[in-house]
């Protein structure tokens, strides 16, 4: 596995020269920046609302910048025929796929790592008293991109960047309504055909609700470390599941 | 003597065409024997499916039927790609790398350590002229230069075989004649290299063996000097010949001519035993006799031709 470990740190040298990654970085510190300034905010100077909506805004970066990260990793790679370099070494395609999934990962780790210290000077500023409960939460934020950028990995090992993009948006959306507009539409619902849809999108997508636990850190004692742990090990699944299916249409695809 | 390099049974690859049901096939039955050790050309027009062969051998495109051995492994077997340098056609590499650093990266796949791979990517960088621009990221570097270092970088493992797509592509003349001469000491070295090139003259200063394909199949393959010679005919080189003497060959000779002082007689084989006996009677010198040749690019446009190109 010495190679993947390579092709993972590669990764981590190439987001560090892309002009992308700085701007969706930069966007998302400074709107969490601006957040105070948000007329709701003003009505009180509550850091629970500041925690609150910081880690969904770097929720929504973090999602943002695993599709941005993923859909273009191994499509690029083809198209800009630096693939053939590797794959022409003694570099297994399993090999291939884990090291750019790794590599995705740990800039979504030092990502999310930096946007949670920004919540936290912040958090900090306003109300006088470090917060570290926010690493909680950015921890979930972190198990939702690292589901989300599998996803996309297996998609983009055979469909073109817009497709995948589209797909993943859907999969995203659906994994959050799973739990309520799901749910209802199966109990409740009457048309026969809806119902078909949405069996298999209920039982068989995440539940990405699980990983969206900014209202517990913002204004309770966040969540047990028990949940953590099994909603880690939910998320292991669903990775391990999308590196697998992107890895059986990888492993004999023509390049 | 030394088990074949590579060795192609029957291959067949085919691709659908846009929405299309049917199938167009790029490689068509195509078998092949690259020995150790020799300089192998794979010639043929654009879309004759030499870069689909070459790809084959990697492993990097699954053929439909036929099969193979790469350095005695299994087509797309990975143990052989520690043994094993490409060069793919008009080469990429990562933007943000320098040379240096681009092969370091490369080195680091076939497990060398670092001294390792700091000597070799000095050495190869000399080889191939980049030395002194081994600082510079590739994005700041000339499709001749990107080439070099595609060279240098098939060649970091020191590999058994080198598979060469188009290695002169994109460089000047002292460029191509520098690729030239590194292929003929690599070949001195006792590798195998096999390469495809549109660049006939390359190919007729270097290779041992070729394979001309068109529409995905074999259509001449053999030891370049066999496929070259012309059947049946042979060519005299004499010395001292006056005019009287060179009208006594014109009814024994298809072909006369003169160069350089020597007369040059294209001889039906039929006919050699006594146009050597009249060059004895009239004691002029034997300078050569040896198969008439055609040039590769006659034996080229021939070949294509013939399949309706």
């Amino acid at each position: 596995m010495r190679n993947t470990g390579i092709l993972a740190l590669n990764v981590i040298k190439d987001t560090a020269r892309r002009k992308l990654f700085y701007v969706v970085f930069l966007f998302g510190v400074a709107v969490v920046a601006v957040s105070p300034l948000l007329p709701a905010f003003e009505l009180g100077l509550r850091p629970q609302f500041l925690k609150d909506i910081s880690l969904s805004l770097a929720s929504l970066f973090g999602v943002v910048l695993a599709v941005v990260l993923s859909v273009n990793q191994i499509p690029g790679e083809v198209e800009g025929r630096t693939i053939y370099n590797i794959l022409s070494k003694p570099v297994s395609r399993l090999e291939y796929l884990l090291g750019k999934y790794l590599g995705i990962l740990a800039d979504l780790a030092i990502f999310l790592l930096i946007m949670g210290l920004e919540i936290m000077v912040l958090v900090s500023a306003r109300a006088h008293a470090a917060s570290p409960l926010i690493f909680q939460g950015v921890f979930a934020v972190f198990l939702e991109c690292a589901v989300i950028a599998a996803f996309c990995l297996f998609l983009s090992t055979f469909a073109t960047a817009p497709v995948n993009v589209f797909a993943t948006i859907l999969f995203y959306l659906l994994c959050h309504v799973k739990t309520d507009f799901l749910h209802r539409t199966l109990v409740e619902g009457t048309n026969g055909l809806t119902k078909l849809l949405a069996w298999p999108a209920y039982y068989l997508l995440p539940n990405l609700e699980n990983y969206n636990i900014s209202q517990q850190v913002g204004y309770s004692n966040g969540v047990p470390a028990g949940y953590l742990l099994r909603v880690s090990g939910y998320a292991i699944l669903f990775v391990l599941l999308f590196l697998f299916l992107g890895y059986l249409v990888f492993r004999r695809k023509d390049i | 003597m030394a088990d074949p390099a590579v060795i192609l049974g029957d291959i067949k690859k085919s691709y659908r065409s846009g929405f299309s049901r049917e199938r167009k096939a790029a490689v068509d039955g195509l078998s092949l024997e690259v020995k150790s050790g020799e300089i192998f050309g794979l010639l043929g027009p654009n879309g004759a499916g030499k870069t689909t062969t070459l790809k084959i051998i990697l492993g990097i495109i699954f053929p439909d039927d036929g099969g193979g051995t790469v350095l005695g492994r299994p087509l797309g077997d990975r143990a052989s790609h520690y043994r094993l340098g490409f060069l793919p056609e008009q080469p990429y590499f990562y933007s943000f790398l320098t040379a240096e650093k681009g092969l370091d990266l490369y080195g680091k796949f076939f497990g060398l350590n670092k001294d390792e791979r700091a000597s070799r990517s000095a050495r190869l960088l000399d080889m191939v002229g980049l030395h002194r621009d081994s600082h510079l990221t590739f994005d700041k570097y000339s499709k001749g230069m990107l080439q070099r270092f595609g060279i240098a970088q098939s060649l970091i493992n020191n590999p058994d075989l080198v598979i060469m797509d188009e290695p002169s592509s994109g460089l000047d003349p002292v460029g191509q004649k520098e690729v030239r001469d590194i292929l003929i000491h690599l070949k001195e070295d006792g590798k195998t290299i096999f390469l495809s090139s549109h660049q006939l003259s390359e190919v007729e200063n270097i290779c041992d063996s070729v394979s001309i394909v068109n529409r995905g199949r074999p259509v001449r393959q053999g030891m370049l000097s066999e496929l070259l010679a012309v059947e049946g005919i042979t060519k005299v080189v004499l010395s001292g010949a006056a005019t009287a003497e060179r009208v006594r060959f014109t009814g024994l000779a298809r072909h006369i001519k003169e160069t350089n002082g020597d007369t040059e007689l294209e001889v039906d084989s039929n006919d050699l035993y006594r146009v050597l006996d009249l060059a004895r009677e009239l004691g002029l010198e034997i300078v050569s006799v040896e198969p008439s040749r055609q040039t590769l690019e006659d034996l080229f446009m021939e070949a294509v031709k013939e399949r309706g190109h």
